[in-house]
């Protein structure tokens, strides 16, 4: 039986990668028995997509008024 | 030739600004501040394009420079501890912080009450930022990398010259950190 420090690793690695059978197995019946361990899944789902949203937030990317404002000083500094 | 260069130049700031700024944004805390460096590391790569080398990728070989004009600017700013901070290569593999000696949670996860209006808002997201910039360099690059690039595995591995258990070991602990984080400073 895992415990909860293995299951947290396992549903993490779960996130990137194909599991192989039995320890998969082993994973969603400690989920099925843990509501910790399938809160953090839940929350890992959830970092997911706030991530995956945050770059649409704008709060990641480089205003339009930036890329400009740098793309024509590097323009400038190509020009001998 | 010169046109090529031109080309190259461009493409980079398309294919990599956001990344940099992104970068920066969370070392250096301020946006203007963040754009300037993105800026400065692209100047200098272009006067230093002849020492590019095709071992690394453009990404790291930028990255790279960006960490240098990072380091300037701390100590511009006489913030010489941040230096180490983001030197830190971040190698142990302790998750004692999270879990007691028999494998159970310390301080046991939850999930928030309304997670879908939590990914609405504005303010949702400057604690996420601030719950990133909290994390361990190396954990904070692989996660930004992996998560919100969309990088694959395979290409992190690569790029930060990791084996795929230092990828998942970095990427659950990022993700611990988080999920504690944002228990902590996001109310809904």
């Amino acid at each position: 039986m895992l415990n909860c420090k293995q299951a947290s690793q396992l549903a993490s690695r779960a996130m990137d990668e194909r599991l192989p059978f039995w320890k998969n197995a082993s994973l969603k019946l400690h989920l099925l028995l843990c509501r910790s361990c399938s809160k953090f899944t839940q929350q890992l789902i959830f970092l997911r997509k706030a991530s995956r949203n945050s770059k649409d937030f704008q709060n990641f990317q480089l205003s339009d008024k930036a890329k400009q404002r740098i793309s024509k000083t590097l323009n400038d500094k190509q020009i001998p | 030739m010169c046109d090529k260069t031109n080309l190259n130049v461009q493409t980079w700031l398309e294919d990599y600004g956001d990344y940099l700024f992104s970068y920066a944004l969370l070392k250096i805390k301020n946006r203007h501040q963040a754009e300037d460096l993105v800026q400065e590391t692209l100047l200098a790569a272009i006067t230093a394009k002849n020492t590019f080398s095709n071992r690394s990728s453009v990404k790291t070989w930028l990255t790279g420079i960006l960490k240098h004009k990072i380091i300037d600017a701390y100590r511009r700013q006489g913030r010489e501890t941040a230096i180490d901070d983001l030197i830190d290569q971040d190698g142990s593999d302790n998750l004692d912080y999270f879990f007691r000696t028999n494998g159970s949670w310390i301080d046991k996860p939850d999930v928030f009450s309304n997670p879908e209006s939590a990914l609405q808002q504005e303010e949702f997201y400057q604690v996420f930022q601030q719950c990133l910039s909290g994390l361990k360099p190396r954990q904070a690059d692989v996660f930004i990398a992996k998560e919100i690039y969309g990088m694959s595995n395979k290409d992190i591995c690569k790029d930060f010259s990791l084996s795929s258990t230092n990828v998942w070991v970095l990427m659950h602990r990022a993700r611990l950190s988080l999920s504690n984080c944002m228990k902590t400073y996001w109310t809904d």
